[in-house]
């Protein structure tokens, strides 16, 4: 996973559980009970292809390769999109698979890297006290 | 991916050639109505988004003979925001949804997490052990923000210390979940402790 855009290991896809059948995955939802999901911070990206794509694709499938013209996070996504986190885990991998989304998963090690650490402290130090709008 | 590398030039002709940024992730948790939401709105550049996700409770087998836990998925209501710290790299807070009772597993939203607060309501300070259990047992850099509402703490800080029984390294701290400056400070010592952790 050295340039962080591969996905992890196995698919991460389940049977679905007994709670509610998730129709737009045909059933699947992600299996988090694994630890295989994929975190919910991936940020993933349309690629060319899926952007090409965009006009032959339907519902939610459409509707995430056209929201993620601009990079976020599957949370993001899924709030934007209002579909339940783990559907929008199933579609994202689905997607990457045709190649119509990039998947960046996290590297953990990356993240919990000092420089990086450094950095996010830094950038935090300089936000100003006031939120905007407020007080 | 190395953090550190640019991001290419973000041009409209090539929007699919953008490269997102590394998502730095820490994690919210608290008792029910502690403030969790507000402290995430009083720092996120974006008003707190609303995602269904799912936990995992685990209740004790105490109804049969068999003693297995018994695994129940429940599907809740997560918010969270992020901070854009540079092009590559944004920082994503998390508030955990559900931590009134014992048992609940955050693991689907926590894994990856570099750390956590857990905000606390000095008139409530059990709806806070089960999220302070779970970070200590996962060893998470996390610390105790006391959310002074109205301004009152009715428990000194040691009070608190001893009641929620944290260990020595863990932060206790008193912030105000609506300012800004506040949530910043308080999210910068749990960084502080991240990073420490991180160099040692
Ligand atoms: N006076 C005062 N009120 C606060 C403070 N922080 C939060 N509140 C209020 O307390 C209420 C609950 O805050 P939330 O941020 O929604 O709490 P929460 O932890 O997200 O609540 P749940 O998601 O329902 O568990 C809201 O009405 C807030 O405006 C504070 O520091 N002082
Ligand atoms: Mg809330």
């Amino acid at each position: 996973m050295a340039d962080g855009s591969a996905p992890p290991g196995p698919d991460p896809v389940g049977p679905a559980p007994a709670v509610r059948p998730y129709l737009v995955t045909a059933g699947r939802v992600a299996d988090a009970a694994s630890g295989r999901a994929l975190p919910v911070e991936t940020q993933v990206v349309a690629t060319a292809e899926g952007l090409f794509a965009l006009g032959g694709l339907s519902f939610e499938q459409h509707d995430i390769v056209a929201a993620c013209r601009l990079p976020q996070s599957l949370a993001e996504l899924a709030a934007r999109l209002r579909l339940h986190l783990n559907v929008v885990r199933v579609l994202a991998e689905d997607l990457r698979e045709e190649g119509l989304l990039a998947v960046y998963v996290p590297d953990a090690e990356a993240t919990h890297d000092a420089s990086v650490l450094r950095r996010v402290i830094d950038g935090l130090r300089a936000v100003p006290d006031s939120p905007r709008g407020t007080e | 991916m190395t953090p550190t590398e640019p991001l290419p030039a973000r041009g409209p002709a090539a929007p699919a050639a953008v490269r997102p940024p590394l998502p730095v992730k820490m994690v919210i948790a608290g008792g029910f109505g502690v403030g969790k939401t507000t402290a995430v709105g009083a720092i996120s550049e974006i008003e707190p988004l609303t995602t269904e996700a799912s936990i995992t409770e685990v209740a004790a087998g105490v109804d049969d003979l068999t003693h297995t836990p018994r695994k129940t998925t429940t599907t809740v209501a997560m918010d969270f925001g992020c901070l854009t710290i540079d092009p590559t790299l944004k920082l994503y807070l998390f508030g955990t949804p559900g931590q009134e009772r014992f048992g609940f597993m955050w693991d689907d939203i926590v894994e990856g997490a570099v750390g956590a607060l857990v905000i606390v309501d000095t008139r409530r300070l059990d709806d806070c052990y089960a999220a302070v259990d779970y970070f200590e047992h996962k060893g998470i850099p996390f610390a105790v923000a006391v959310n002074a509402f109205d301004g009152t703490v009715e428990h000194a800080l040691e009070e608190v210390r001893w009641a929620l029984d944290v260990s020595a390294g863990v932060p206790v701290v008193v912030f105000d979940a609506r300012e800004r400056g506040s949530v910043r400070d308080t999210l910068l010592v749990v960084l502080e402790l991240a990073l420490a952790r991180s160099e040692s």
